[in-house]
């Protein structure tokens, strides 16, 4: 039958990417349907209880600024909460938050219930309704066809998935749950590039059988850092601590005897693992003089005395499985609740994408998520808040939004995919973005918000919360430079015996700041005690930041300075639109190599072509100079 | 739509072929050109006026000539453009040059006032082939300026330098990204003694780039044929010609012979080579190898063709590229048919430039110099001088980021702002010897490092 409601944007998948995109769309107030198989498994974390990490963090603080799910449920089940790279400065300062499973996905579902213009529907996708190459609709695995303007597909390791443990294997889109066969026979039959990636997930092991004496304990941070704006450490649930093991000599000894029956030895795998999580027996093969490796033991939850043995994944059979986890200290009677597994999975190549997340094969229909050969929750749940704009903006018909790479992670991660493609589940790491110093985490809001605003996603609370901020800023900046230091003035002198810090002339807090033997503690600590103005603001922990990030911007006002120099330059490139007629193949002067690659990038800017592996400056011109000749109708290399 | 705007920043070159001339001219086109140029002529431009006056550096007087200011849009390039005509000396042009740029122009890329001559609507659009390829040859040229004149050992030397800074931001993105791993780099002595190493080692190159020691003038034409085609007459015939100025090179070689001369003002080293042809003696073979050497570096290959023994000239050209490895229809051949004294019948029926001319009788000698003077003019036009001018301008780049890199270090900077200042001076080394990708680092971060939890 025709479901007999209307949709603007329907969301195929209830993962990492299919709640942020439908969230999304409708905060944007278009009407959203999110179909799923299971209403049970929405918001399931699949691979370990974590958010957030390096890089990562950068993600899940974006998708906050655009008022998404992620960074405020990672708050509501965040049970462990650790600051990373803390002394190696705030751009790669990042946060990570061990998540108890079912509050996560609770608080997931419960956001999604309570968002107006969003349903949810049980049934799995098994065709398109597709008209003039155009989607207009869905239909479901009982017939039910729903009909809508746009498709964001996000069906994670579901396509063709297939679960490797040892020599044996068989089909499934994760332990325990059916893959979607039919949808993957129906998107290989369009002309999508496709390829195989594999990933993998370590057997979990039950605590009670865990001897956590000898084990190192880690802590979570105190003072606790939050992941979202709107929240605070409040809102966590009670906390608990994270242990760490090592592999040794007899633990690599099992897995060595039992190489050739683990699946990824055998052949039996196709796809291309990552190689930054590789499997215990890949680090055993690859780095043979090591002679143990570290296993981070995260809880799975406050209910559950389930553990997530992270650094171990792997695809052996069972009984080595049990072997080599009982030979390393503290797992000697470890009993496994879920033995590891490699799960292989088909994804589209993501060059057959735009910049918005939608397909050039079918107009309408958008990809995010594992499907585009990424992993991670959190680079899915990017990809999912984008695809959802995006959706609802064409429903609109209005204009998309392409990212760059200088104003967001999530324009690094994109511009990555579309343009190069990737041979292995593509993660995000901060040495992927070139502005680094720029796309921090604690100005994600800033970076981010006026473009939120102006898409419509982003609701009443958080509009106020960031007006609020912003105010509070500005009084401090503002309070900073008014307060003068004199030379031999009392305060002159508190500053001399409280940081050891002197000054020969009238100075203002603000240029005291730009030193590098002064710090925003420092600052907070003369304004507590000498100044008497005091604020409510500067005493919260939301004081502390705020100084924290005057002080950057003070610090690193010369390095963004030059950055912002570079991507002047660079934005004129992007300016300039390459025809996608060119003919590249007949552009003398370019390389053979070159010729290739553009001619299978078919870059929409010349910007994007001069990120392409091997372009030269020359090659740069010889586009520019085509692409002028194209713009003015003629059509010798075109066509 | 293809914006002019593109193209805003401020330029400059040598226009004037390489070498000694009486006048040379530097040019300086974009925003900014005449403001700049007045401070450096310290005199007021006007219009399509020249002005005699001098140019300073820093109060010292470089040079005297002529200044002439052409504003937009009724300029070569369309810009604001401002030509500086003074003493052709190579020193004097390029400490002109180099006082532009310390005071905001940068160096010109190869074919780029034409580029933006073709851009801004100054040059018929059906010569974007030919600008293109003058674009495309300029880059190879300066390429292979920079392998020649610098014998292959600048381009060896930059890019160790760029192999080891890409070691050391190894370790630093690695020590970034992977903060669980047993990577901690900042506490280790190794980095700051690695960052010592590099910038000595680019304060050598540097040094030696500068004087000059490495380099040498001039373009490359070199002679290729079968063997008695009469290479070795023609040679001595264009350099008896030009008799005055000939050095003869001893042979660095015993099959290659080196002459400079000078051909309508362009500065030209003529390199004659082996003959050609399958052998399996192994002296003979190695003269070949250096005439396959040879004639990648060249910017103009004369490929001599026996005209008395009547062969198809295509398929002669294309034996002859098989034999040097060069690719057939390599727009750099021309091919001078000899000993046409022996032959009645003229042959133009082929896909290459031809001339036909007889060393014997100094028949057609006139054509080919001309021709020569032809196609190096036409690459030399954005000389190998600046190309070198831009090598050492990325060198000295490099240097001050690895310099801050160091300093950041020594005074216990963020890890970020350390792996800022590196990533910057590989960009430098990247426009030299290529760009690395973020990927490509990545890549070997994870085979060097153990990562993953």
């Amino acid at each position: 039958m025709d479901y007999p409601d209307q949709f603007d944007v329907i969301v195929v998948g209830g993962g990492h990417a299919g709640t942020e995109a439908a969230a999304a769309a409708a905060r944007m107030g278009v009407r959203t349907l999110l179909l799923t198989q299971s209403i049970e498994t929405i918001g399931q974390m699949s691979c370990n209880p974590a958010i957030g990490g390096i890089g990562k963090s950068h993600l899940v603080a974006e998708i906050d600024a655009l008022d998404g799910i992620m960074a405020k449920a990672a708050d509501a089940a965040g049970i462990h909460f650790k600051i990373l790279n803390a002394r190696k400065g705030p751009a790669v300062r990042a946060t990570r938050a061990q998540a108890d499973r079912v509050l996560y996905k609770n608080a997931v579902r419960k956001m999604l219930e309570q968002q107006p213009n969003l349903s949810l529907f049980q049934q799995s996708v098994v065709d398109f309704v597709i008209q003039n190459n155009t989607i207009t609709g869905v239909v479901t695995q009982m017939g039910l066809v729903f009909s809508c303007r746009c498709v964001v597909l996000t069906t994670g390791t579901f396509l063709g998935g297939k679960i490797h443990i040892g020599t044996e294997n068989h089909a499934g889109g994760r332990a325990g749950d059916a893959p979607s066969i039919a949808l993957a026979h129906r998107l290989r039959a369009l002309p999508f590039r496709v390829g195989r990636l594999k990933t993998g997930t370590p057997p979990r092991i039950d605590g009670r059988s865990v001897d956590f004496s000898n084990l190192e304990v880690q802590p979570g941070d105190d003072p606790r850092p939050v992941m979202s704006d709107l929240c605070t450490s409040m809102d966590h649930p009670r906390q608990v601590n994270c242990f760490i093991t090592r592999t040794n000599p007899q633990t690599h000894k099992i897995i060595q005897d039992n190489l050739s029956r683990s699946a990824l030895c055998s052949g039996a795998i196709e796809g291309v693992g990552p190689r930054y999580c590789p499997s215990i027996e890949d680090k055993v093969v690859r780095f043979a003089d090591k002679n143990e490796h570290q296993i981070f033991i995260e809880p799975e939850g406050l209910n559950t005395t389930e553990l997530y043995p992270n650094g171990i994944s792997t695809s052996l059979p069972f009984d080595a499985q049990l072997a080599f986890v009982r030979s390393i200290e503290g797992f000697a009677k470890a009993h496994i609740t879920r033995p590891g597994y490699a799960i292989e999975y088909d994804y589209f190549d993501p060059r057959d994408l735009t910049h918005s997340l939608q397909t050039k094969v079918l107009d309408g229909l958008f990809f995010a998520g594992q499907i585009n050969g990424t992993t991670g929750y959190e680079e899915a749940g990017a990809q999912g808040l984008l695809a959802g704009i995006n959706a609802a903006r064409k429903s609109q018909h209005q204009a998309t939004w392409e990212p760059r790479r200088d104003e967001a992670y999530i324009g690094v991660m994109v511009d990555d995919l579309v343009n190069l493609g990737t041979s292995e589940p593509y993660r995000m790491f901060t040495s992927r973005a070139e502005y680094r110093l720029r796309l921090r985490q604690d100005n994600a809001d800033q970076r981010l918000h006026e473009l939120g605003l102006h898409l419509g996603v982003i609701g009443e609370q958080r509009a106020q919360h960031f007006a609020a901020k912003m105010h509070q800023l500005e009084s401090l900046r503002s309070q900073l430079a008014s307060a003068k230091v004199q030379p031999n003035s009392a305060l002159a002198a508190a500053l001399l015996s409280l940081i050891g810090v002197g000054v020969s002339k009238d100075t203002d807090l603000l240029e005291l700041l730009r030193r590098p033997d002064v710090n925003a503690a420092s600052i907070a600590t003369i304004l507590a005690g000498h100044i008497g103005t005091q604020q409510a603001s500067t005493a919260t922990m939301r004081g502390a930041d705020l100084l924290g990030q005057i002080e950057i911007e003070t610090k690193y006002a010369g390095y963004i300075k030059r950055q912002d120099n570079e991507i002047a330059k660079i934005r004129r490139h992007e300016g300039m639109s390459l025809p996608q007629g060119l003919r590249y193949n007949d552009i003398d002067g370019l390389s053979n190599e070159l010729r290739f690659k553009l001619s299978d990038a078919r870059p929409a800017t010349l910007a994007r072509a001069a990120r392409i592996p091997g372009m030269t400056p020359a090659a740069l011109s010889i586009l520019l100079v085509y692409a002028k000749k194209f713009a003015h109708g003629d059509s010798a290399a075109t066509g | 739509m293809v914006s002019a705007s593109l193209h805003s920043d401020l330029i400059a070159a040598v226009a004037t072929p390489p070498g000694q001339g009486g006048i040379g001219i530097v040019r300086l086109s974009g925003h900014g050109a005449k403001s700049l140029a007045e401070k450096v002529a310290q005199a007021k431009l006007e219009p399509r006026k020249a002005v005699f006056t001098k140019f300073f550096h820093a109060g010292q007087v470089l040079d005297e000539g002529l200044v002439i200011l052409f504003p937009r849009p009724n300029s070569f390039t369309g810009e604001e453009v401002v030509e500086f005509q003074g003493h052709g000396s190579p020193v004097v042009l390029q400490l002109l040059l180099n006082t532009l740029c310390e005071q905001g122009a940068r160096l010109a890329r190869p074919g780029e006032f034409s580029e933006r001559a073709y851009l801004n609507g100054k040059m018929d659009l059906a010569q974007a082939e030919a600008i293109a390829d003058l674009i495309a040859s300029a880059s190879a040229t300066a390429a292979r300026g920079a392998m020649r004149s610098l014998q292959g050992e600048f381009s060896a030397r930059v890019n160790a330098l760029a192999a080891g800074l890409e070691k050391l931001r190894i370790f630093v993105e690695a020590a970034i990204d992977f903060p669980d791993e047993d990577v901690d780099i900042l506490a280790d002595h190794q980095v700051l003694t690695n960052i010592q190493q590099l910038r000595q080692q680019l304060a050598d190159l540097l040094a030696q780039t500068q004087q000059g020691q490495l380099l040498a003038e001039g373009a490359s034409v070199t002679l290729l044929g079968a063997p008695n085609t009469g290479k070795s007459s023609l040679l001595n015939v264009l350099a008896g010609e030009e008799a005055a100025i000939v050095t003869d090179i001893p042979g660095t070689t015993r099959d290659l012979l080196k002459v400079d001369l000078i051909i309508g003002g362009i500065p030209i080293r003529l390199v004659d080579t082996a003959g050609l042809r399958e052998t399996s003696e192994r002296v003979e073979q190695l003269g070949i190898e250096r005439a396959q050497k040879q004639a990648q570096l060249a910017e103009v290959i004369l490929v001599v063709v026996d005209a008395s023994q009547g062969q198809d000239i295509d398929e002669e050209v294309s034996r002859l590229c098989g034999l040097s490895e060069l690719r057939v229809g390599d727009k750099r051949i021309f091919v001078v048919m000899n000993k046409q004294d022996l032959v009645s019948r003229i042959d133009t029926n082929t896909t290459y430039a031809i001339c036909h001319v007889s060393a014997k009788t100094g028949d057609g000698m006139e054509i080919l110099r001309q021709h020569i003077q032809q196609r190096v003019g036409f690459v030399a036009q954005e000389a190998p001088f600046t190309a070198r001018a831009r090598h050492v301008d990325a060198l000295q780049v490099a240097s001050a980021a690895l310099q801050q890199a160091q300093d950041c270090l020594q005074n216990k900077h963020e890890t970020e702002i350390v792996a800022e200042e590196l990533r910057l001076a590989h960009n430098a080394l990247g426009e030299i010897v290529g760009t690395v990708s973020a990927d490509d680092l990545l890549g070997k971060i994870f085979s060097e490092f153990c990562i993953g939890k």
